[in-house]
């Protein structure tokens, strides 16, 4: 989804995150596939761009979007809607929809309800 | 739709075709399904809004939604907000009366124009008036009624449908809805761009685990016989999910550019 592909260790070090293993073991259960280590690349490379364009990693992002109460975690819904316009934004240069869609997925799969306008 | 088919069939119904209309007539049935439900009190519990989703602005569309209400309600085409009105016993000391002179409530099973303004009036009606936890009760099962044959009729008559959570602070402020209601739910109607069967009826709890006979906690015993019948008849159907379920759900998110 890009001309210049990210470092490998870059990746490597995203893949090694508790929030990204989480989501793609996720997704893999939850579609009952199992990705191969070029689909798991190309997501990485997209997360990895987006996470530059909004300065959080993607543990650190997670974690932004909840806080703790005692019932337990709720989701910050203001900072919520500033990501969801984030990833609109990104989407728009980096790929479309369907790089904005990983992202999406990212969240989905680590607790943040959201989802995309849909195409019509 | 025969109907135990409606009733077997229903489903919620999260994609929409957003291009296909649904007729105005349509939409009347549904309304007229809900006013003929069941209501104590033959009071107006539950009024409703139809809203055309083109009609408002994307600001606006935005702001109605929360969390877990997102792309169906871009997808569905009509917009029904329904509306609760805990104050709606209000007009009983009439309508009760109204119900004894048409021959509903009738001297048989008690009841009078003095019934009504000396027992029913003060000592039920009032009481629940002047206690909004109550009335709100009342109210919520009332709109239940009749929100729930709204549902029936739309499925009788071909539409998906659903019911959706909304942001009602902003449903009031949008719509002008009147302080004394309460935004309870929007009900989508639209053509499904899924398959209606939706991958299968909801799993439900057992049903002598939730139906019980004489005594709390004695199981209404389930016949077999029954349950064929209502197969063979079409209100039970195969449970979720079906097989192809997730490669549907996959096919469509993709259609409409959803995420996975």
């Amino acid at each position: 989804m890009s001309a210049t592909p990210m470092p490998v260790d870059r990746l490597e070090r995203l893949a090694g995150q508790t929030t990204v293993t989480a989501w793609l073991r996720a997704y893999d259960a939850h579609w009952e596939v199992s990705q191969t280590d070029d689909q798991v690349r190309s997501k990485l490379e997209v997360l990895s761009r987006f996470c530059l364009a909004c300065g959080k990693e993607p543990d650190e992002l997670v974690a932004w979007l909840f806080r703790e109460t005692p019932e337990g975690p709720r989701i910050r819904l203001k900072r919520r809607r500033r990501v969801m316009a984030l990833i609109d934004e990104f989407e728009r240069e980096n790929g479309g929809r369907p790089a904005g869609n990983v992202v999406r997925s990212f969240l989905i799969h680590n607790g943040v309800a959201l989802s995309a306008a849909p195409l019509r | 739709m025969e109907f135990k088919q409606v009733v077997g069939r229903r489903r919620s119904i999260r994609y929409y075709l957003p291009f296909r209309p649904v007729e105005r007539e349509k939409v009347q049935i549904v309304l007229e399904a809900a006013r003929l439900s069941s209501r104590a009190v033959n009071a107006d519990f539950v009024q409703a809004i139809v809203v055309d989703r083109d009609h408002l602005s994307e600001e606006d569309r935005e702001s109605l939604k929360t969390p877990t209400t997102t792309a169906q309600l871009d997808l569905a085409p009509v917009w029904i907000f329904w509306l609760i009105d805990p104050t709606a016993p209000r007009i009983g000391q009439t309508s009760l009366k109204q119900l004894v002179d048409v021959g509903a409530l009738t001297p048989s099973h008690g009841w009078s124009h003095a019934y009504v303004d000396n027992v029913v009036w003060p000592q039920v009606l009032q009481p629940i008036l002047a206690d909004p936890g109550t009335a709100m009760l009342v109210a919520a099962v009332e709109a239940g009624l009749a929100i729930n044959q709204a549902l029936l009729a739309a499925v009788d008559e071909g539409l998906g449908t659903q019911l959706t959570a909304l942001n009602a602070a902003n449903a009031k402020r949008i719509l002008g809805i009147p302080d004394h209601l309460v935004p309870i739910w929007i009900q989508l109607l639209g053509y499904p761009a899924e398959d209606p069967e939706a991958g299968g009826q909801r799993p439900r709890s057992p049903f002598e685990q939730i139906y019980f006979e004489g005594r709390y906690g004695h199981p209404f015993e389930r016949d077999e016989m029954v349950v064929e019948r209502l197969r063979a008849d079409g209100m039970i159907m195969s449970e979720a999910p079906y097989p192809w379920r997730k490669e549907e759900v996959r096919a469509l998110s993709r259609m409409f550019g959803l995420p996975e």
